[in-house]
């Protein structure tokens, strides 16, 4: 992708309001980049709970930091393995549910993501899956929270989005719903055709990322490529599919946030504003060029990916 | 736990924890005597005080109350409805299967020779709790010592006739209504009422019946889009047979009433107006005793 030699000018918040990007793809303190995300023109954040338990002041320092910041919060993350557990694994995997609902809460979070279980110690009985994801939504419903279920492409038995959608219709609770992650769906090459089983009031959000290859043959290959080697929409190889979903989750009339989960060695090193300035301008071309918000007027020469 | 669905379950048990009524309601207030005032205005009368702490019980026919106005946060301005409990067939069995479907265990803190009474978390910082000793033994016999000169609950007619607790008015955020039916649904078994069945002058929301079917529980959602830190307990439905003649009594006795066009004292029910800023109690057509 080619770089503007000058900073984009942050577009009109109606173009890009429900695009956000995840402290994860930033290097330094959690302040520094809320201030970065903020800078770029986006109006809100995803957390991952290490933001504020890593804060060097502490976790309420954290959380006052996020309020302060004017950021919406997009989502908190990440649950992983809590779904088919049994015994005293279970109630460890409750006590961490719990704590990670009272972080979320503190920031104000009203969606919190959960990753399907990679565990082997975990039950691949459908039904025992949808009941632990019954009592987590029910865990999750004094505070608000809505959780968000989402396919790991590695996951141990639930690796593609139609089937966590299916444990989330079994498990039948109305702020239990689908976490849905780009990635994984190209990793695994999960036809798009399947989002047709799939109500849009039910996908609580939205992650999107590429990648820079188009294959990803084994589980170890999927887990490298997805902790280390994402970029954003419109930097990787798949923009074409990263656009038809788009297109196709607005036609199904999902209104939901879009995050962008990029997990990036090379832009958790560099400096803050030259990373959220390139997340802008993945979500300057989502909401403009893909779902065509607004027409751009004319001469208006914006730099966009080689790769389209 | 074997692989059930518990849907199934609730149709199986229709009442699962064995659910019988309300025990008590408790209000948190900085101020107990001002809303303890509040409270005889409406009929009730002080019987006991707590062994250690600053907490008063009052009653009215088989309705307690119970004024709390131990370590009361400092930023509670206005007397909150921070506990309901239920009787239930077995407290501990109910606190049990209750967190198995995922509800919150308050820690409780206990005095040398009070009660355990569990309690798990409800709506903002409220809780529900669950006691089973309410046939041949009283939880207040243990906790509380009865006022000077209070004769027994029996020999206490109400002020109002037939009076008790039809129901808690419960206010909660835009877009949540399928969630808290979600909650009370599963947990205790409460059912939605069909939407021509109502009670009282105030039908919006949704209205849950006990699987007891001796209470009712109202869910009104917010219409601001960003209020779901706003979520409380908002008031108590009082029963009577007769209500214009229930709100004639009170207004002798000094209670003011909401009379505008669109809420007013009709034979269906009555509101208060609301007192210590937030205090209001309903009144509601209902013959049962």
């Amino acid at each position: 992708m080619a770089t503007p030699a000058t900073p984009a000018t942050p577009a009109p918040m109606g173009n890009t309001f429900d695009f956000g990007m995840d402290t994860i793809s930033l290097s330094g303190s959690l302040e520094a980049k809320l201030a970065a995300i903020k800078a770029a023109g986006f109006t809100q954040v995803m957390l991952l709970a290490r933001d504020l338990t890593g804060h060097p002041d502490g976790a309420e320092a954290a959380a006052r930091a996020v309020r302060t910041s004017g950021l919406r919060v997009t989502g908190f993350q990440v649950l992983r393995d809590f779904e088919g557990l049994s015994g005293h694994l279970h109630q460890y995997k409750l006590d961490i549910a719990r704590q990670m609902l009272e972080l979320a809460a503190s920031v104000g979070a009203k969606t919190m993501l959960v990753c399907s279980s990679t565990s082997v110690h975990a039950s691949q009985d459908s039904d025992v899956l949808a009941r632990d994801l019954r009592k987590l939504a029910m865990l999750a419903i004094p505070f608000g929270i809505r959780i968000a279920y989402e396919a790991l492409s590695w996951g141990r038995t639930v690796d593609e989005f139609p089937q966590a959608w299916d444990l989330v219709c079994r498990a039948d609770m109305p702020n239990l719903g689908l976490g849905f992650d780009s990635f994984h769906m190209f990793a695994t090459n999960t036809s798009l055709d399947a989002l047709e089983q799939v109500d849009a009031a039910k996908i609580f959000l939205v992650q999107l990322a590429d990648f820079m290859w188009q294959e990803t043959r084994t589980a170890e290959e999927r887990i490298t490529t997805a902790r280390h080697y994402r970029v954003f929409p419109g930097e990787g190889v798949h923009s074409e599919d990263l656009s038809a979903l788009v297109r196709r989750l607005h036609e199904m009339g999902y209104a939901g946030n879009y995050s962008f989960e990029v997990f990036n060695d090379d832009y958790a090193q560099l400096p803050q504003g030259f990373v959220a300035q390139r997340a802008m301008r993945a979500a300057q071309w989502l909401g403009e060029d893909v779902l065509r918000r607004s027409v751009p007027l004319p001469n208006e020469m914006r730099l966009r990916a080689s790769a389209r | 736990m074997p692989a059930t669905d518990t849907r199934e379950l609730a149709a199986e048990f229709p009442n699962p924890l064995g659910l019988d009524g309300i025990e008590f309601v408790e209000y948190s207030t900085a101020k107990p005597q001002a809303l303890g005032h509040v409270l005889e205005l409406m009929g009730f009368r002080p019987v006991a005080r707590h062994r250690s702490r600053e907490v008063l019980l009052y009653r009215q026919g088989g309705i307690n109350v119970i004024i709390n106005g131990h370590e009361v946060p400092p930023a509670q301005e206005s007397p909150q409805l921070v506990a309901v409990a239920f009787r239930v067939r077995d407290a501990a069995a109910a606190y049990r299967a209750v967190q198995e479907r995922g509800a919150w265990p308050v820690p409780t803190r206990v005095e040398v020779m009070e009660l355990n009474i569990p309690a798990i978390h409800g709506v903002g910082s409220s809780r529900i709790y669950f006691v089973d000793r309410y046939r041949d033994f009283s939880i207040y016999d243990v906790d509380f010592v009865p006022l000077p000169g209070v004769p027994r609950s029996a020999a206490l007619p109400p002020e109002l006739a037939g009076v008790h607790l039809f129901g808690v008015v419960q206010y909660i955020g835009a877009g949540r209504m399928a969630d808290w039916c979600a909650f009370y649904g599963e947990l205790f078994g409460f059912t939605v009422l069909p939407k021509q069945e109502r009670f009282g002058i105030l039908p919006k929301g949704e209205v849950l019946q006990s699987p007891c079917n001796q209470f009712y529980w109202q869910l009104v959602d917010s219409v601001s889009p960003d209020s779901s830190s706003d979520e409380h307990l908002q008031r108590l439905g009082l029963g009577v047979a007769d209500v214009l003649a229930a709100s004639n009594t009170l207004r002798a006795r000094g209670v003011e009433f909401m009379e505008s066009s669109h809420v007013h004292t009709e034979a269906r029910g009555a509101l208060t107006k609301s007192y210590l800023g937030g205090v209001m109690f309903e009144l509601v057509h209902d013959e049962r005793v």
